[in-house]
């Protein structure tokens, strides 16, 4: 298999040179090489232009509505525990309208992978100010500069009990590529933060200057991805600009394991016809001996 | 006629006031009397006045009465509040603690005599047992009764609460000597459940295949996900719950895109917030199955009081326009039945359905002939079968074609050959986004057809009798519909609704031309039914609201008062 066979050929509506066009390549790459059958898998995204990475994929896709993405993959999964499940959308997706779901997900560690491809600006309505955009950023709603303390991603999935937080950065494909599927070899919730800069209506968080401003993980000093004190710390100390695995914790038990879900079948195949017995069962509250 | 007594236990909430009630009705249900208990109680988990009114019967009950036979009161606020509507024979038993000076009131010596043999909170058995005696109820089936409802608590709590009963059967009460129980019953035994809306939504789910419940708590919507959250696990199946309605209504769409049956539950406010998600699964035609039990609205509302108010945002539920389906039950098997149904329909029309309760009939139980095992007719509408089904694997399986009924074939996620496109977007028939305008009214009108074949389903129940006017109305009214023309021997025809949207048109049109005048009767202040139907249908001027708003369900005398009074109009 290789990235072609997991693209269904459709052009996407993106700027060119936005920096979405390789997430799409990561996440085709990262199938290619994990060799998932296309139809074993599902990419739920949100609404925004990252949110129309899921129909450009040659598998299975689900666009939902704004906010949206993480509720919808995580009952995909839940409900098809042999599907690989891929969440994707952008920094309004998963720092606003939908801040909750991402936090509960993060709490409730599905096995399932979010990439939020985050470029700190509303791109779709055409500019306007995100929970992420820089203080002084001027946007179409902001114009005299965003004032609110963005929302600092790293320390907010950490502190919501993360067991997997990476950063990853479109200009460094090769790296994104294993992000994703480490994402998707982890067991349990992961979440991508991918720097994807909007060339658009971003003109400060440019690829340049991510280039200048980003460090690895390594430059960081920072080189036990278990070590929650020491990512917390470099997260901080950089201000939230690295890329790499920051956050990994191994054997956290997940939902599935949680709700003894892990030795069903998936819960498709389960029988929907009920027998005598389990009427018996279910009414037997309502019985007066019951 | 049948014969009827009701009794209203009242006292301060969270010290069992409602377990004693069904206690008390599982034990009459037990010795084949009808039972039906309504439930008032406050937005809060201590303290408040709280009541359960039970009506008993010899044959099956759907209201209360609209006058008490004996109040039995835990606090002074329960005299207070309903002295007012006990029957001239009445009687007002209070617990001696509470030092009513009031001649009209017995005091029963409930806390002393549970202190005395267990400890004060089993002044509920005491209770029971004066009641039981009076009832003439043989203490042996009360004693059982107690026995199963204490078993977890363990043998002393049986022991003692088995000790206070017998101390109140043994009390002699001067004032109660010699009242007359409760008529011996001359028909045989059936075989009963007692349960109440709620219950039978779950029991319908279950039965119709649901393995996926994702709910946020709300009153009075609840006990279905609890009920959910203790049998799912062992079906393989999974109660999550969800951190908001929003969340709760897309992980049920999730859910049911993967292909398994899915439901939530929910009432006005989270309603409110799954707006979004009813347009999500309409869009993207995907089935899911949404409870709104009513309470009073708007906004927070009053909580714990019934209303019907939440059908008129429903009827045009979302932006845009999209097929959507509202089934309404009137009665305990109805929900069951209805549940069911919606699970079929729902997959079979994919698309939205709403299941409309109300508070009263979500929460109140009820003795009912017991429902009998039956394999459910399960429909999953159309799925793609093998030659459907791409052989290359590519994404170009045509989810949303376009067919004579407007129904295209679903695939589940991990088909082969199946691979296709979902969105929230105007799309086309594989699921790529489109604001062509060629294919949006292709998409547009191939949705829209699907209900065709819906119309014709009967969806009304109408009783004859010989009426010249006719009460038309849905939900819990039904049962107090049903008593007040029995009751009160009325001559008006009546019947109820069980699917509003779509609405059975033409058969509502056959049945209004029938008669003069047309009262639709519902709980909420606009007439919201009868303003989609007078939108729909017309005959306005025939059409008479008779509402209630004030919270309390409406009661059989103040209904057959105006009933009456439209008759001989």
């Amino acid at each position: 298999m290789n990235m072609k066979d997991y693209s269904n050929g459709v052009h996407p509506t993106w700027c060119p040179g936005c920096g979405d066009f390789s997430v799409l390549r990561s996440i085709q790459l990262a199938a290619a090489h994990l060799e998932i059958p296309r139809e074993k898998m599902a990419v739920v995204s949100g609404i925004g232009c990252s949110g129309r990475i899921s129909g450009y994929m040659n598998t299975y896709g689900f666009h939902s509505v704004h906010g949206r993405s993480l509720p919808v993959a995580q009952s995909v999964k839940l409900s098809n525990k042999d599907l690989t499940v891929v969440a994707a959308g952008g920094d309004g997706d998963a720092y606003a309208i939908g801040m909750s779901h991402t936090l509960h997900a993060i709490r409730r560690n599905v096995n399932i992978t979010y990439l939020v491809m985050n470029n700190q600006v509303y791109g779709l309505t055409k500019g306007h100010t995100s929970p992420v955009s820089q203080v002084g950023l001027k946007t179409k709603s902001a114009p005299e500069g965003a004032q609110d303390t963005p929302v600092h991603p790293g320390l907010l999935a950490l502190g919501a009990g993360a067991s997997f937080y990476a950063q990853g950065f479109s200009a460094e494909q090769e790296e994104l590529v294993e992000l994703i599927k480490a994402g998707i070899d982890h067991k349990g919730f992961s979440l991508i933060n991918i720097f994807s800069p909007c060339i658009t209506y971003n003109k400060t968080n440019t690829y340049d200057w991510f280039r200048k401003h980003l460090v690895t993980c390594e430059q960081a000093g920072h080189d036990d991805p278990e070590n929650l004190t020491s990512a917390l710390s470099v997260l901080q100390e950089t201000q939230g600009l690295m890329r790499g695995i920051i956050f990994r914790k191994t054997g956290e038990p997940t939902f599935e394991e949680n709700h003894h879900l892990a030795n069903n079948p998936p819960m498709i195949e389960v029988p929907l016809e009920p027998t005598a017995e389990k009427f018996q069962r279910w009414t037997a509250r309502f019985r007066l001996d019951g | 006629m049948s014969w009827k007594r009701t009794i209203l236990i009242g006292g301060i909430q969270g010290e069992g006031v409602a377990s004693t009630g069904i206690n008390l009705m599982k034990a009459l249900s037990g010795i084949g009397y009808y039972t039906y208990g309504e439930r008032k109680f406050s937005s809060r988990i201590k303290g408040g006045n709280t009541h359960i009114m039970i009506t008993i019967s010899d044959e099956p009950v759907t209201c209360v009465t609209s006058n008490i036979n004996i109040i039995m009161a835990f606090d002074h606020e329960t005299i207070d509040e309903n002295r007012h509507l006990l029957s001239e024979d009445g009687l007002m038993l209070a617990d001696e603690k509470l030092g009513m000076e009031d001649a009209a009131i017995v005091s029963l010596p409930l806390t002393k005599l549970a202190k005395e043999h267990g400890s004060p909170l089993m002044k509920n058995t005491c209770a029971i047992g004066f009641l039981g005696k009076m009832l003439d109820i043989d203490r042996g089936v009360l004693e059982e009764s107690i026995k199963r409802s204490y078993q977890r608590k363990g043998e002393k709590v049986v022991n003692e609460n088995m000790l206070v009963l017998h101390g109140a059967y043994t009390t002699q009460v001067e004032k109660l000597e010699g009242r007359k129980g409760i008529p011996v019953l001359s028909q045989s035994k059936q075989e009963v459940m007692m349960l109440m809306g709620n219950d039978a939504i779950a029991l319908g789910a279950l039965m119709a295949g649901c393995r996926f419940v994702a709910a946020y708590p709300i009153t009075p919507a609840s006990d279905i996900m609890e009920i959910m959250s203790r049998v799912l696990p062992d079906e393989e199946g999974l109660m999550i719950q969800a951190e908001d309605e929003i969340a709760a209504v897309t992980m049920c769409i999730g859910a049911s895109y993967a292909g398994v049956r899915s439901m939530t539950a929910t009432s006005g406010p989270g309603l409110t917030l799954m707006m979004e998600g009813l347009g999500l699964a309409g869009m993207t035609e995907t089935p899911l199955v949404v409870v709104d039990a009513q309470r009073s609205g708007p906004s927070t509302g009053m909580p714990t009081r019934n209303e019907q108010s939440d059908l008129a945002a429903l009827y045009h539920a979302g932006h845009g326009e999209f097929p959507m389906i509202i089934l309404s039950p009137s009665t305990i098997e109805e929900c069951y039945e209805l549940t069911i149904d919606a699970f079929n329909l729902a997959e079979e029309y994919q698309c939205p359905v709403i299941l409309l309760s109300d508070f009263n009939l979500s929460l109140s139980p009820q003795t009912i002939e017991a429902i009998r095992y039956r394999q459910p007719d399960i429909n999953r509408g159309v799925i793609a079968v093998e030659k459907d089904l791409m052989e290359d694997n590519e994404d170009a399986f045509e989810r949303y074609a376009l067919t004579e009924t407007g129904i295209s074939p679903r695939v589940f996620p991990g088909t082969k050959g199946g691979i296709h496109k979902v969105t929230g977007l105007e799309h086309t028939v594989t699921g790529r986004p489109s604001d062509r305008k060629g294919n949006r009214a292709k998409m547009m009108n191939k949705r829209n057809r699907k209900f065709a074949s819906l119309q014709d389903q009967n969806s009304l129940s109408v009783e004859e009798r010989e009426g010249k006017i006719l009460c038309l109305t849905f939900g819990s009214n039904w049962g107090v519909l049903k008593t007040t023309v029995k009751d009160f021997g009325l001559k008006v025809d009546i019947a109820h609704i069980a699917r509003i949207k779509p609405l059975p048109v033409d058969q509502l049109k056959k049945l209004f031309s029938r008669y003069s005048k047309i009262v639709i009767m519902e709980q909420n202040q606009r007439g919201q039914l009868a303003g989609i139907i007078k939108q729909e249908l017309g005959f306005h001027d025939k059409i008479i609201s008779l509402t209630k708003y004030d919270g309390e369900a409406f009661r059989t005398k103040d209904v057959a008062a105006q009933l009456e009074r439209w008759c001989n109009e």
